[in-house]
């Protein structure tokens, strides 16, 4: 589902933020990147949705090498995989349900699929009575869980998620982190990027170890 | 892509960032209002320039009893001729006393009409100049019946000369103005899209196309213009209501002026928005 392949990114002024990671994801996997702030923890996941291009090396991601994709067909691959950050990124002057809408209307979904889509969502995550309310009304493990729900809505293969409890405390933390599982287990693949190690402990998964842009282990 | 959802989200984008629109508005009017009030003096620059290329003629003066038909079917055989008008020398005398109301007394010195019938030979644009006008007035000397022509010639050439100096002037002038003008469009625009930039972010992140998040972008740079361009219009009129009551002879074709207002708007707000957004959509 994802390969990695010696990938290397260099930014500008020689800083490597990644340096020769070879890796391979399958289908259904729940997968941990960890590593402290600054090892290039979201340096990788930007790689896999093509926000960033690799120095060098080859990724592939849904059977596509990602260097020989073209530009208009980005879109069709970011549709296929679902994205969530530590800060949420979710539109303050949209209700709740304006902002997982939205994923779907720039995607010119139909309106009939859109209503259950969004039904679906809401129930799942349980979000439903908070549908009209605005994201600054909501706690930060709601505001994660909308942030959820808009990466969902489209049913993606992979789910990337990077540092998604870095701003919660314990009780949200796990919330989200049960979210995950149960969306892995549904069969989405999750790659997951966060510092807490006593997290990944807890979680018993896969897990990337990303020292100084290097692979330090894979266990 | 879905016209509908991106008109929409540009509506959503002009009403929630009302105060930002409106900042963009006023600049693109006024810069809009600059251009309109420099085509507004270029185009009665011209048409008074006009007006005086269609006053350039030969006069042609009779001798006496001379055949005045005979002598007009044949100057209008002339290349260059577009038409001749006979002035009778009583007709002349009678321009001359309407020129020179307070002074009539002048005349009165003569005892009988001094004054003698002419040919007024107006011209093709093609002949409005010095050698036009000399070599016409050559052929119409050789015509029996005539005693003299008179044209300014060097004069002529002058006012030609006159109006490719400001010609040329007034195209370097215009692609100043309309490169500065869609400079500030895309400036404000520019604003207005970083004011926006997770949108734009969360927009690419799920997979909108960049057809679609330029649509919204310029959507707003076609209302701006539209708007922009339409209070330039008027900011015109009122200028040209002003400059009527200093000056007489005021040329403003208010259809042209109104359309071309609007379709320069739409077309700088167009140009802006994919200048500015071309940054973001990489």
């Amino acid at each position: 589902m994802i390969t990695f392949d010696n990938v290397t990114k260099v930014y500008q002024k020689d800083w490597v933020a990644l340096q020769d990671i070879s890796f391979f994801i399958d289908k259904g996997e729940f997968v941990f990147v960890n590593g402290t702030t600054g090892a290039g923890k979201s340096t990788l996941l930007k790689l896999i949705y093509k926000d960033e291009e690799p120095t060098k090396g080859t990724i592939k991601v849904l059977d596509q090498n990602l260097r020989l994709l073209k530009k208009k067909n980005l879109p069709k691959l970011r549709r296929k995989i679902g994205v969530i950050f530590q800060d949420f990124k979710l539109l303050q002057d949209r209700t709740l349900e304006e902002n997982i809408a939205f994923a779907l209307d720039v995607t010119d979904t139909p309106a009939r699929d859109m209503r259950k889509q969004m039904l679906e969502i809401l129930t799942y995550l349980r979000l439903s009575h908070k549908k009209f309310s605005f994201p600054y009304q909501l706690s930060g493990g709601e505001q994660q869980k909308v942030a959820i729900a808009r990466a969902l809505v489209r049913d993606p293969y992979i789910l990337l998620a990077d540092e998604p409890t870095g701003n919660l405390d314990e009780k949200s933390s796990q919330e989200i982190i049960d979210v995950l599982l149960d969306i892995n287990y549904k069969g989405t693949t999750v790659l997951m990027a966060t510092h807490n190690l006593k997290l990944i402990k807890k979680v018993k998964k896969r897990m990337l170890r990303i020292e100084d842009g290097k692979l330090a282990a894979d266990q | 892509m879905s016209l509908r959802i991106g008109i929409r989200e540009g509506f959503r984008t002009i009403t929630r960032n009302a105060s930002l629109f409106l900042l963009s508005l006023l600049v693109t009017s006024i810069a809009l209002f600059l251009l309109s009030l420099f085509a507004f003096v270029t185009v009665n620059l011209y048409h008074f320039l006009n007006i005086l290329d269609e006053k350039i003629e030969i006069i042609a003066f009779l001798e006496e009893n001379a055949d005045y038909e005979a002598l007009t079917s044949n100057i209008l055989k002339i290349n260059g001729v577009r038409d001749v008008i006979y002035v009778s020398s009583e007709q002349a005398l009678k321009d001359l006393q309407a020129e020179l109301q307070e002074t009539e007394e002048v005349l009165s010195v003569f005892e009988s009409n001094p004054l003698p019938a002419s040919l007024r030979i107006k011209l093709l644009a093609k002949s409005r100049n010095a050698r036009g006008l000399e070599e016409i007035s050559g052929k119409v000397m050789l015509l029996r019946g005539i005693r003299e022509t008179i044209y300014g010639g060097e004069l002529v050439d002058q006012l030609k000369k006159i109006t490719s100096v400001i010609t040329s002037f007034d195209i370097g002038l215009l692609l100043i103005i309309i490169f500065s003008v869609i400079f500030v469009i895309f400036q404000t625009i520019k604003l207005t899209i970083f004011a926006r930039a997770t949108e734009i972010d969360i927009m690419k992140l799920v997979g909108a196309s960049n057809s679609f998040i330029a649509l919204p972008f310029t959507f707003e740079g076609i209302v701006q213009g539209i708007l922009g361009g339409f209070i330039a219009f008027i900011l015109t009129v009122v200028t040209q209501r002003v400059a009527v009551s200093f000056l007489s002879n005021i040329y403003f074709p208010q259809g042209y002026f109104f359309v071309g207002s609007l379709l320069c708007g739409i077309i700088f707000g167009i140009i802006g928005s994919s200048l500015a957004l071309r940054k973001f959509l990489k």
